[in-house]
């Protein structure tokens, strides 16, 4: 069943058109590898896909019914959609363990703003840090951690959202080896509970040992897409990223 | 009575109206990056709620005074809803927000002098002969000590708030990242209404307050915005507890800085002290 499709979606910014024409459609319960070379646009999809950015043209279509011209970011959640950024965004001034609390709130009733955190809430805390391995780091702040826990917390905090589609924008980029193994560790265990993955990455080896299916984007347009083995050998992806 | 002792007090009362404003205007700036200049109007809102409800139609005061603070918070959340909502929506630049609270401000206030005069007006009339009390040697008024008690149990409720509930992660989230918290599934434009009525609810009290002390006219929000505005940067623009280190901070320096010169210089002293923070300080006694 195909869990998110998009429809000639189109975004430019000034001359560049940065998602050109794409059509493409994820399965539920797959990991979906995207790669390109830099700038192919990438990064654009997901904004589009996360209502961080607006659409200019086509549209966003969830579980086969629920379709957008236009997402409005803070309901994204509402569709089991949650993302990472490729520039790492945490709450900065806030503690490891309220970065995740904070996400845990019944996002509807009024008088739950005014509620305090339960039990429960810290449980599901503490699961998903200890998961990162973040859970010592609790009481820090979020800005005083190092680059590989920072993309860690981020990574946590999708997991605090009990999301159904996860968008994974190069969660392995600049981790050392031990950190790569916590993060694919978790990506794998998300396919096991049935959970949908995109996945931008550059590292093939990772690409070829964790995708499902995998779509190459070049210059926003669909390059190629398949299963791994056989798009990675294809004469025009080795092109685009060798360069012609 | 020693005139120390009678500064310091002045600067602790002058100091707890001031944070009051401040606040209100740091909270909502923290939620929405704007110099929210219509939050000035909602005091004179609050004290001149007072002077209809109690002394226009001799209403229970504390039934005036609760409405008064009502109002206040209904019109700022009001704003919010109908004017800076939608030009969020549009993302109209910071500057546009700022002009568009500006015009807020004029207008109220032109809404207020339309319906009540220019004139300054008592409302202190209908709580009788105040009591005075002595404290180590300064002298303070009944109503003065109520602006202490009120300013500090608004002080200690909105830090509880802050600190220990959902609604208080939100607004730190949402003034940490805005889209982030979007993001995550936080309402950001629920939250930040919810921000405005609290803050305004506060301001509404502050004018109140200082209605009680002095007295009430249409323009009086304009110098407590400014007072309040000038805490805040002071204190670290955005952090409610820079705005009340900020607040006290300037009491004390308004206060004891006209000692020994004209008390019309208050005003000065108060820009010149932000000149001073912006020049050498600019991001405020608490800058993270
Ligand atoms: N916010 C933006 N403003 C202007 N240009 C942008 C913006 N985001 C991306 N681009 C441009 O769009 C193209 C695609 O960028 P991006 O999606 O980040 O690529 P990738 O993630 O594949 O490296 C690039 O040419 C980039 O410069
Ligand atoms: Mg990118």
């Amino acid at each position: 069943m195909t869990i998110l499709e998009t429809k000639k979606l189109e975004k430019h910014f000034d001359g560049v058109q940065a998602v050109d024409n794409l059509s493409i459609g994820i399965e539920k319960g797959e990991i979906a590898g995207i790669v390109g070379p830099n700038g192919s646009g990438k990064t654009t999809l997901i904004n589009l896909l996360s209502g961080t950015l607006e659409i200019d043209a086509g549209a966003v279509i969830i579980n086969g019914v629920q379709k957008f011209e236009n997402i409005n970011p803070w309901q994204i959640s509402f569709y089991g959609i949650t993302r990472t950024f490729q520039d790492v965004r945490l709450f900065e001034q806030m503690t490891v363990l309220d970065n995740i609390l904070v996400v845990l709130t019944e996002r509807n009733v009024f008088s739950s703003l005014f509620e305090k955190h339960k039990e429960y809430h810290l449980k599901k805390a503490e699961e998903v840090l200890q998961k990162v391995g973040l859970w010592k780091k609790k009481n820090q702040l979020a800005i005083n951690l190092s680059y590989g826990q920072r993309k860690l917390l981020e990574i946590a905090r999708t997991l605090a959202m009990d999301a159904e589609i996860y968008l994974f924008d190069e969660p392995f980029a600049g981790l050392f080896p031990e950190m790569v193994k916590i993060v694919s560790d978790v990506v794998k265990e998300l396919k096991r509970e049935g959970k949908t993955i995109i996945l931008i990455e550059h590292n093939m080896e990772l690409i070829r040992k964790l995708c499902d299916y995998l779509f190459v984007m070049d210059e926003g347009k669909l390059l190629a897409e398949g299963k791994p083995e056989k798009v990675l050998a294809k004469k025009e992806v080795i092109e685009a990223y060798l360069g012609k | 009575m020693g005139i120390i002792p009678q500064l310091i007090l002045n600067s602790i009362i002058a100091g707890a109206i001031y944070s009051l404003v401040a606040i209100g205007f740091s909270l909502i700036y923290g939620a929405t990056k704007f110099f929210n200049l219509a939050h000035g109007v909602m005091a004179a809102i609050g004290g001149y709620s007072v002077f209809y409800f109690a002394k226009t139609l001799g209403w229970d005061l504390w039934l005036a005074v609760s409405i008064g603070m009502l109002l206040a918070g209904l019109i700022g959340y009001g704003l919010d809803k109908i004017i800076y909502k939608p030009l969020r929506k549009r993302k109209a630049s910071n500057m546009v927000l700022l002009v568009a609270s500006l015009g807020a401000f004029t207008a109220l206030q032109a809404i207020i002098a339309i319906l009540f005069t220019s004139q300054f007006q008592t409302i202190s009339g209908n709580i009788g002969a105040q009591n005075i009390y002595e404290i180590f040697g300064g002298v303070i008024t009944q109503t003065q000590l109520i602006i202490l008690i009120s300013a500090i149990t608004i002080m200690a409720g909105l830090a509880l708030l802050l600190k220990y509930t959902m609604f208080g992660k939100a607004i730190k989230a949402i003034s940490d990242d805005e889209e982030v918290s979007k993001i995550v599934g936080i309402n950001t434009d629920k939250i930040i209404g919810y921000v405005f009525f609290i803050g305004s609810v506060i301001a509404g009290l502050a004018g109140i307050l200082v209605g009680f002390d002095t007295g009430i006219k249409p323009t009086m929000g304009l110098s407590l915005l400014l007072k309040g505005v000038i805490a805040s940067i002071v204190g670290g623009i955005g952090n409610i507890y820079g705005g009340v280190l900020g607040a006290f901070l300037l009491g004390f320096v308004e206060n004891f800085g006209i000692w020994k010169i004209s008390g019309e210089w208050k005003d000065a002293i108060a820009f010149g002290l932000l000149i001073v923070f912006l020049i050498f300080r600019p991001r405020g006694i608490i800058n993270n």
